[in-house]
């Protein structure tokens, strides 16, 4: 068996990229617990100091490149809070489409309209590698109707036309593109063609990603034991504390897409005798990356050891990486799933009436079968999102149980608190008590 | 001499409006009452005061060209440049021009390369698009990978879409990063951007050809350094958008699974499938998975061996993976 901690093969040919790899190994490797070594501990305190600090006393001056971004640094450092377990409020934004989305779910703002066209550039933004790029050219194909388009003169979108990606397949797009494109299954369960088409009524074709090219590449992306296990943004670069959350946030996503651990179905007794030839190895546990590695990355190289979390050593710590890694950390301490007995839960006290008299957009439904299928929209968009929840027996905490982290919704880097509760204002719900456990037989 | 606005009387008629007027704010970006960023906070109270009155003006260029030095990240201050740009029916090759230092020292600042894209839409001329790849070879030597540079010359080929000024040279410069350094994995996916995301190039019409071509380069690449991720994501790649089955490449692909490179005296030479070099560090776990992948798709009698390797790489040589993809396969195969 090969050393542990063998350096990435470079088959005594080196370039830049080999060259920079192995000097980040080496700087890592020194980072590795010593057999026999303490347990990595999460210096909790020091990061609450860094958290406060820039809360208190503001933000030293180097952050001034983030000037027009501030809303970023209050939801870095206030979410940050929530996830080691001090109560603060919150506030959200993310990126492009997914910011839109994630605003638009949990504000009740979704439409059709809005809607349209978005599925479809997504899938388009699917590279060959299996992970997402940050586009997709035109851009603007998607849009209904754009009078004020960048692109001058107006085009005729032919749909036949290629729609290459732009920009390699990269982890923050992944998870951006992920978790839209999650987000986004009740609309395209209602508003597209079924698998079998019927003749009534003309709805587009499905689009389609590719799942399992996604799990590769999310997989590939994970580091060797020599780099803690820590993951990377894109094929032969570096690891970076910040994709622990936005490529090991990935994996539940996927998996829920794929539908593979969902505790819907009571199937594990009758699997439970199936699996004895596989302990050796795949008893470990179920999720689909290792969560020991990257929370021993986390632990032992990604803290600053003044307090903060950072990309890697020798780098300082800031409050995009604090919170990035706090997040990438829960992520690989607990599994929250979507549960179906919630989703049906959610669903049976769900009040359509009021969610329709709080919809945000004023949008005018034509027809009694429109505002019916809007109705479904926000109700089955709003139970899924809703059903995400921790399963129980399956937190994994690396250090003990002193370095757990609350859990985070998957969806939106929120407490699932935090989620519920703008859901519940923003619809007008009251959504069933959470301490809700799902039936084992 | 002060060189703050507050001092210049050709901005004595702006009344500047200061960030955190009125509150008590929370987490406030800490501006130093000294050098440097008393000038960035002086130049933004000023901004805001001309975006809230709607000024497009020369003197407004002058000032977002101050906070874009100082802050390329500020997008309003960007956004209301290319706005008075337009209003003002400026130059727009002169403002590329001008913004080339600017791109160079912030390339990693996604506004930046934006702005650009704006500029060359509306100045809409395929010489100038054919100038701005020029200049972006420039950028991207200082670095190879830059996220948002490689996005925006893909744009400009898509968008402008001329095959002799703009299309041709591409694979060639794609190539030549990749010969520079075989594990640039940018250059790796601008190639497949070039030769397959895209359409059709001029001469690449005989598409049997082009797979062909494409699986001799991928294959070449392998054996200078087996265990280069992106090479074996280009080569999945290939088969999948040709639709080649995986199985057809398994002659190529077994020497890098044997965990040594056969003996000079057993070497077969077999130019469409050229061995690992003496070097290679063998066997090769992507070659490992991809006869696994072929395994499985072949079916029937072959799953036991892909079920095999990926034992074998769970166990042993990709521990990192052993919860991936496969173990999923696995289960799917009971």
């Amino acid at each position: 068996m090969v050393n542990a901690y063998s350096p990435t093969p470079i088959d005594g040919y080196s370039t830049p990229t080999s060259t920079l790899q192995a000097s980040t190994e080496n700087i890592i490797r020194s980072h590795i617990r010593p057999e026999g070594g303490a347990q990595p501990e999460l210096q909790k305190r020091y990061h609450f100091e860094f958290l406060l600090r820039n809360l208190r006393q503001g933000f030293p001056e180097r952050y001034v490149s983030q000037d027009a971004s501030q809303p970023w640094l209050i939801y870095w450092t206030l979410h940050c809070f929530s996830i080691l377990g001090a109560g603060l409020d919150d506030q959200t934004k993310k990126r492009g489409i997914y910011c839109l989305l994630a605003v638009a779910t949990l504000l009740n703002l979704l439409t059709p309209e809005l809607l349209a066209g978005v599925p479809d550039f997504l899938a388009t933004c699917q590279t060959y590698e299996g992970g997402f790029g940050n586009a997709s050219f035109p851009g603007w194909a998607f849009e209904a109707d754009d009078p004020e388009s960048e692109t001058g003169p107006a085009k005729t979108y032919d749909p036949s036309a290629p729609r290459p990606p732009l920009g390699e397949a990269h982890g923050g797009y992944t998870f951006c593109a992920t978790a839209s494109w999650v987000l986004l299954r009740s609309f395209i369960d209602l508003y597209y063609a079924p698998a079998i088409q019927s003749s009534a009524v003309s709805l587009p074709q499905k689009p389609h990603i590719d799942t399992r090219a996604l799990l590769r590449w999310c997989t590939q992306m994970q580091g060797l034991p020599i780099e803690l296990g820590g993951f990377k943004g894109r094929t032969n670069k570096l690891v970076d504390g910040c994709y622990s959350w936005w490529v090991g946030g990935c994996f539940v996503l996927v998996e829920a897409l794929l539908g593979v651990g969902a505790h819907s179905e009571p199937s594990t007794e009758e699997n439970a005798g199936e699996e004895e030839g596989q302990k050796s190895w795949d008893d470990i546990d179920d999720s689909l990356f290792d969560r020991k590695a990257l929370q021993e990355y986390i632990l032992l190289a990604g803290q600053h050891p003044a307090g903060g979390l950072r990309d890697k050593p020798p780098k300082p710590a800031d409050a995009y990486h604090t919170l990035y890694c706090s997040a990438g950390l829960s992520a690989a301490q607990h599994r929250v799933i979507p549960s179906e007995p919630r989703r049906k839960a959610v669903i049976s006290a769900w009040d359509a009436a009021q969610a329709r008299a709080r919809d945000g957009t004023g949008f005018r439904a034509t027809s009694e079968a429109e505002r019916e299928k809007l109705d479904a929209l926000r109700r089955q968009t709003c139970a899924h999102v809703l059903s995400w929840a921790e399963e129980e027996g399956t937190e994994l905490y690396v250090g003990g149980a002193t370095n757990r982290v609350n859990a985070t919704h998957p969806l939106f880097n929120l407490t699932t608190t935090h989620s519920d509760t703008m859901m519940a204002y923003f619809y007008g719900q009251t959504f069933p008590s959470r301490h809700f456990t799902p039936a084992k037989k | 001499m002060s060189d703050l606005l507050a001092d210049d009387p050709e901005w004595a008629d702006v009344v500047p409006i200061s960030q955190y007027e009125n509150v008590n704010p929370i987490a406030p970006i800490f501006y130093s009452e000294e050098c440097p960023y008393a000038p960035n906070k002086d130049a933004t109270d000023y901004f805001r005061a001309v975006v809230k009155t709607g000024e497009m003006s020369p003197r407004v260029l002058k000032l977002t060209e101050t906070i874009i030095q100082m802050n390329p990240a500020h997008y309003t201050a960007w956004q209301h440049r290319y706005k008075t740009l337009i209003a003002l029916r400026s130059d727009l090759e002169e403002e590329l021009r001008l913004m080339d230092d600017i791109a160079k020292q912030f390339m990693k600042t996604y506004q930046v390369w934006h702005h650009r894209r704006l500029l060359l839409t509306a100045i809409n001329s395929v010489d100038v698009a054919a100038l701005e790849l020029e200049f972006l070879r420039d950028v991207l030597e200082v670095d190879t990978k830059n996220y948002h540079t490689w996005s925006y010359r893909q744009w400009i080929l898509a968008h402008f879409n001329n095959e002799a000024r703009l299309w041709a040279r591409e694979r060639a410069y794609a190539e030549a990063l990749l010969d520079a350094d075989v594990r640039n994995n940018s250059a790796w996916h601008h190639r497949f951007f070039v030769v397959f995301a895209s359409g059709v190039r001029l001469g690449d019409e005989d598409r049997e050809q082009v797979r062909k071509r494409e699986l001799a380069y991928v294959k070449e690449q392998i054996a200078v350094a087996p265990n280069n991720a992106s090479a074996w994501n280009y080569l999945r790649g290939v088969l999948e958008t040709t639709k080649t089955p995986f199985e057809e490449l398994t002659s190529f692909v077994e020497p890098y699974t044997a965990s040594q490179r056969p003996a000079p005296s057993e070497e077969v030479v077999d130019l469409d499938n050229p061995l690992p070099t003496e070097k290679a560090e063998l066997p090769c776990v992507a070659a490992l998975e991809f006869m696994a992948d072929a395994y499985e798709k072949r079916g029937g009698d072959a799953v036991p061996k892909a079920v095999e390797i990926w034992k074998l790489l769970a166990n042993e040589k990709d521990t990192m993976r052993k919860n991936g993809p496969r173990m999923n396969e696995l289960n799917n195969t009971k």
